[in-house]
């Protein structure tokens, strides 16, 4: 896909999209030295909020993490803080946006973001925190909710996935998917599974730098394409078996589903945030 | 000297025979993608990282988890923050690699790793002295003083590692730049290549 941004959506918006720079808020956060850097601090502050609240109140419904509490006592302790996470990347990030409008208007990657951040509210507030504060059971409102914010998101990975300049970035996703699975497999599989990564981490290096030459893009980019297709049907499968073995908090396999997506929707609107710059 | 080493790490180190040969560091700024995965990996690890510390943070504060235990919530959580903490400082090195003269001449650079090594320090003075008596008060709704100073401490300095981290891109204090002799001082320009200028632009 070559490219997919708000241009191709609303190309007549583009002479109101220039004319953003030079009216308020984006000439408050230009205007200052420190503006504009200050509340991308800001935004960054509001992300760590964000993911250190979402992690462990839905690595608790994957049985990880502060398991000597139930998932309704964790809500109930991080639902401010979660809140003010998401408030806070809303409202910097509007003012980042504004002061840096025309080139989001152009970049896929910002659709992307857009998407996740959707997706992210969708499955936190509808899914993820009415799941955790009923500790793990999932009723039919957060089903639906959960259908419409797992659309949007896989839509969102497929934008990302095959758009040139960015598709890179969802190596950003794969790693979040491998690595929350290690505090979460139990026993051999836990074993099975890093050896199994460790090994198709070793023979891709030794594939792209002794078999085919470094510098031989040609014959680099579908070798690697087969590999991030060999590490996601890894981190998927053991992924499906994690998801399907023990009885889970209430809910069972679809409340983990729900927690590791809620999860992983979060790391795509920050992998895709940062690829804004790269593109 | 080390003007030398940071010149030989980002010129020389890995470099082939042949003239137009790159250096690993120049490669790994030079790559393709390499660069932009680390970095992204370096802020996605920090989302980790800092948000686990924060909650840590905010139970010794008094603010949440006030029912549970200290350690029920810091046992659980210190493992996702030393795991975060390894990536970030994988990712972190992989950067500064990539730029080494940069980040040394940079201010904010410098001012990150200062505060970066008093969080350190603050979480050895807590391992150290404050837990020591964590049995008597790990279970109190509101943790002692300095457990909370040690708390509000661990806060502060993490934001400013991140303002100062977020800021080090911005060439707003460059070497060879009109600026204060402070900043001068402070960032070694003298011996940088773009060297030190005053504010009345006169190279120095």
């Amino acid at each position: 896909m070559s490219s997919i941004n708000l241009e191709y959506f609303f190309p007549h918006a583009k002479p109101w999209v220039e004319s953003l720079a030079n009216i308020p808020p984006a000439t408050w956060v230009n205007g200052p030295t420190f503006g504009y850097a200050s509340w991308e601090v800001g935004h960054i502050v509001s992300l760590v909020l964000l993911g250190g609240t979402t992690i462990l109140m839905n690595l608790r419904m994957l049985d990880a993490g502060m398991t000597e509490e139930p998932p309704a006592e964790i809500y109930r302790n991080l639902r401010f803080w979660q809140n003010l996470g998401i408030v806070g990347i809303v409202i910097t990030g509007v003012l980042i946006g504004s002061a840096n409008a025309v080139k989001l208007y152009d970049s896929s990657a910002f659709v992307v973001k857009m998407m996740a951040l959707l997706a992210g509210v969708i499955l936190t507030y509808g899914v993820s925190r009415p799941v955790a504060a009923a500790n793990g059971a999932v009723a039919l409102l957060p089903k639906i909710w959960f259908a419409i914010g797992g659309a949007i998101f896989l839509a969102g990975i497929w934008i990302f996935s095959t758009t040139e300049l960015i598709d890179v970035g969802i190596y950003h996703l794969i790693t979040a998917a491998a690595l929350i699975l290690i505090p979460v497999t139990r026993g051999r599989l836990r074993w099975a599974y890093l050896a199994g990564m460790i090994a198709l981490i070793l023979a891709q290096f030794i594939h792209t730098h002794i078999v085919i030459k470094p510098d031989d893009y040609a014959h680099l980019d579908p070798v690697n394409k087969v590999y991030t297709g060999l590490y996601v049907a890894w981190v998927l499968g053991t992924g499906m078996v994690t998801l399907f073995r023990g009885s889970g908090e209430g809910g069972g396999p679809l409340t983990k589903l729900v927690a590791y997506s809620t999860m992983l929707v979060w790391v795509l609107g920050a992998a895709a945030g940062r690829w804004i710059a790269f593109q | 000297m080390i003007g030398a080493f940071l010149n030989w790490l980002q010129h020389g180190f890995g470099k082939g025979p042949t003239p137009d040969g790159q250096s690993f560091s120049e490669l790994l700024l030079g790559s393709l993608n390499f660069w932009n995965l680390l970095e992204g990996t370096h802020l996605i690890a920090l989302m980790l990282f800092a948000g686990t510390i924060l909650v840590v943070d905010l139970r010794l504060l008094g603010v949440t988890f006030r029912k549970t235990k200290v350690s029920v919530v810091s046992n659980a959580i210190l493992p996702l923050t030393v795991f975060s903490f390894i990536f970030v400082v994988i990712t972190g090195t992989g950067l500064l690699f990539a730029k080494p003269i940069f980040y040394y001449h940079d201010i904010w650079f410098r001012a990150k790793m200062v505060f970066l090594a008093i969080a350190l320090i603050n979480i050895l003075v807590f391992h150290g002295q404050t837990q020591k008596t964590q049995g008597s008060w790990d279970a109190d709704e509101l943790p002692p003083r300095t457990a909370r100073l040690a708390a509000a401490g661990s806060l502060f300095m993490w934001l400013l590692v991140i303002a100062t981290g977020r800021f080090i891109p911005y060439n707003w204090y460059e070497c060879g730049k009109p600026q204060p002799a402070f900043i001068n001082w402070v960032e070694e320009c003298k011996t940088s290549d773009k060297g030190e200028m005053n504010l009345a632009g006169q190279h120095l």
